[in-house]
């Protein structure tokens, strides 16, 4: 008996330009269509090309958006943390210095033109300015969205905070009246793995594994690659904050990583999952979890359907790509308080590392 | 529609059993009184070859609508709670398989050639998963699967029959609050995103007829096409069913339903929306998120809100279609930038591939802003 086939690819005449713009989208620059005066004026350019070093002298590359305004700091992996205050209008100057790019700003959610998607606007070639309010004080990020699977993991990707009003050593929280969190130690873990595979057999392949643009006949079989392997992450490097550890057991005790604070302190600790498993936290100091993705639980009017949860020392939480966490910690008492993170596979669930820092409290 | 009018128009909203689709049109147009509903809807397990994005044929076993011809993921059940539903569901294939909706109905094993006649009331308000649990989760990934959703008795401005206060005031709220100007969530704005992924392979293995150890199916698996609703990429963001569309102030509830073998990490772009429920269960705490964690067999509703997206600099007293006047009118790649277009994707980049590579053809889609709160539509493209 012949089996039946399900034939569901044709496209009417009318639908091929959006479906092409789907994976060819169009390049533009410029200022921003709809111009509002900026109180925060930024520049990044993309890509620049490092070699990252790992703990045992041998380095990985990794594509890194560049801060052109910052000589010492500006070509890291992760890309430099964009710092703005609730309330501004952000301008960032990005330039595309290598092919076309995009910058979304992910959890701010500006107009189309201004939130990064290809086949939503377009690519950047030559500059363009991108223009956002800062409407909500969180913890944010943002990352090239072009063939994402590949350039988000090469590390074109960084933190994006917007404090409240008041400035820095402030979070919004559940906190009556104002819902305003002062704090004493800021701690940042943004934590990602990487598939070496990846980084050295595509590092000058922007886009590797693409479908071929053909306007005229966009869904044609033979346009799309039949050899890409990015459905295929086997990490072998695990980092925190781009610092790689050295092998489950041994912390990692870099400054720019181990967080230090003494007893009586408020900690605010943010937590960026900016990898591909699924990554399995464990804190050995209790935490109060205030947000997620920028939203404070409990404060009004769109907090007003949450409240903030205790996370006890100990008990494990989940976070799967993308996600934030924002904690508060008060230490009591003096200790070396473990921070594991236990990356498991997407789908066996397999173990496939820990990587481990420390809150250090005197 | 303001509230008033909505209320007396839910008045005669009708118990409807459907197999296939959206919240029907029937509600609307039949008048109602009885509260138990009897209907039988008809379900094989059948075979069929399945084009992918990317042109591949691929072997799936399916939960047919024999009325509508195979079609990939099986028919979404849609009745109200309460209501009777008599499902015949028969085994065309060669080897057993099953139908289930845990702690609802099990068929059990059907053996090639059997049907069986399966009787159930609805279960409380919300968004479920039916599968062939059997050899799981091997048949299960091989297409047999489906969604069902169950509105409450009474058609009403929250999806849920006894939801939590969170739950309750967030509904209350919509259209009836500072925060939310606008229409409160009727029936008819839901979407179903159920995402599955394909690993042909295993297909293959089950066309030729060997048998598929569970364990090395796990083991092995390397997902080739992610989908949603069955689509991937462009086809699964040009698809209306797919496709949440209406005007600021118009919420719409999304029901996640992950039938993959993989967990999967969904971002919004544009609105963040809250978690209303999760496995029928709604949230003692309504968390406000742009992505968050589905794990297999997961459901998860999302209430978005279609609130103004906030990051718009600006006087938010004047409409969008003056404020970004300049973006609406622009054209580029030939598609007009108005409608405001926000997508949706896994943020577990790999589920945006197709065949290795081919991005953003994978398990991506979008929904989409067509006017102001005032209720004037945007101005469509040159």
């Amino acid at each position: 008996m012949t089996i039946r086939e399900v034939r569901r690819r044709q496209i009417e005449e009318d639908e091929k330009a959006a479906f092409h713009k789907h994976v060819c989208p169009p390049t533009h620059g410029g200022p921003p269509p709809d111009p509002v005066a900026p109180t925060v004026t930024l520049a990044r350019n993309l890509l620049v090309t490092i070699k990252h070093p790992l703990p045992d002298g041998s380095t990985v590359p990794m594509w890194v958006i560049e801060d052109p305004d910052d000589p010492v700091g500006g070509q890291v992996f992760p890309s430099p943390t964009i710092r703005v205050r609730e309330g501004d209008v952000v301008h960032v100057r990005v330039g595309s210095r290598v092919n076309t790019h995009t910058i979304h700003w992910h959890g701010i959610e500006p107009t189309p033109m201004n939130d990064g998607v290809g086949k939503h606007s377009f690519e950047v070639t030559g500059n363009f300015t991108y223009q956002w309010l800062a409407a909500q004080s969180g913890t944010y990020f943002y990352h090239c969205h072009k063939n994402t699977t590949l350039h988000f993991e090469m590390g074109l990707y960084g933190l994006l905070l917007i404090d409240p009003p008041q400035g820095k050593g402030f979070v919004a929280g559940f906190n009556p009246p104002d819902h305003i969190i002062p704090y004493d130690v800021e701690g940042i873990l943004v934590v990602d793995e990487i598939d070496s595979r990846w980084h050295f057999e595509l590092e000058n392949n922007h886009d590797a594994f693409m479908q071929k643009c053909d306007p005229e006949d966009p869904v044609n079989p033979a346009h799309f690659t039949q050899n890409g392997f990015l459905n295929d992450f086997r990490p072998d490097i695990f980092v925190i904050n781009g610092v790689a550890r050295v092998d489950d057991d041994t912390p990692i005790m870099d400054p720019g990583v181990a967080i230090n604070a003494k007893v009586g302190q408020t900690i605010l600790l943010r937590l960026l999952h900016s990898g591909y498993t699924i990554q399995r936290y464990t804190i050995g100091i209790d935490a109060e979890a205030i947000a997620f993705d920028g939203r404070p639980f409990g404060v009004p009017p769109f907090g007003k359907y949450s409240r903030p949860f205790i996370i006890a020392a100990g008990e494990p939480f989940i976070l799967t790509v993308a996600r934030r966490i924002e904690l508060i910690i008060r230490p009591t008492k003096p200790g070396v308080f473990p921070v594991v993170v236990e990356f498991q596979h997407d789908i066996t669930r397999r173990r496939l590392a820990f990587a481990r820092t420390v809150i250090n409290v005197i | 529609m303001n509230r008033r009018d909505f209320l007396k128009y839910a008045a005669v909203g009708a118990a409807a059993i459907t197999i296939d689709g959206c919240i029907p049109q029937s509600m609307r147009q039949q008048p109602t009184h009885h509260s138990h509903r009897l209907s039988t809807l008809t379900l094989n397990i059948s075979e069929a070859l399945v084009e992918m994005v990317d042109g591949t044929a691929v072997y799936m076993w399916l939960f047919e609508n024999p009325a509508k011809g195979p079609r990939f993921p099986g028919p979404t059940i849609s009745a109200q709670e309460r209501d009777t539903v008599t499902l015949s569901v028969t085994n065309t294939l060669d080897e057993d398989h099953s139908f289930i909706i845990p702690g609802v109905v099990d068929s059990g094993p059907l053996t090639p050639g059997e049907s069986k006649m399966l009787t159930f009331t609805a279960p409380a308000a919300g968004t479920y998963l039916y599968f062939d649990s059997l050899n799981a989760p091997v048949n299960r990934n091989l297409g047999l699967h489906g969604a069902m959703v169950i509105l409450p008795h009474d058609l009403s401005t929250n999806p849920y029959t006894d939801p939590t206060p969170a739950v309750r005031d967030l509904f209350n709220d919509l259209g009836n609050s500072a925060h939310f100007p606008g229409e409160p969530w009727i029936p008819e704005r839901s979407t179903v995103w159920l995402f599955s992924s394909v690993d042909p392979k295993f297909n293959q293995m089950a066309m030729v007829g060997n048998a598929i150890d569970p364990e090395k199916f796990i083991n092995g698996y390397l997902p080739r096409y992610f989908t949603i609703n069955g689509e991937s990429g462009a086809f699964a963001s040009h698809n209306h069913k797919t496709v949440p569309s209406g005007r600021i102030g118009q919420p719409h509830l999304i029901r996640i339903v992950n039938a993959d073998v993989n967990v999967h990490s969904p971002h919004i772009h544009g609105n963040h929306v809250y978690v209303t429920a999760i496995n029928g269960q709604s949230r003692e705490d309504a968390h406000m998120v742009d992505t968050y964690s589905v794990f297999p067999m997961d459901r998860v509703d999302w209430l978005l809100p279609f609130m103004r997206p906030p990051d718009i600099p600006g006087d938010p007293n004047v409409p969008l279609r003056e404020l970004i006047r300049n973006e609406m009118g622009m054209v580029l790649g030939g598609v007009p930038q108005a409608p405001l277009a926000y997508p949706m994707h896994g943020h577990d980049e790999l589920s945006q591939t197709a065949a290795g590579g081919n991005y953003p053809q994978g398990m991506v889609t979008h929904w989409e802003i067509t006017g102001d709160l005032d209720g004037v539509d945007f101005p469509s493209g040159h």
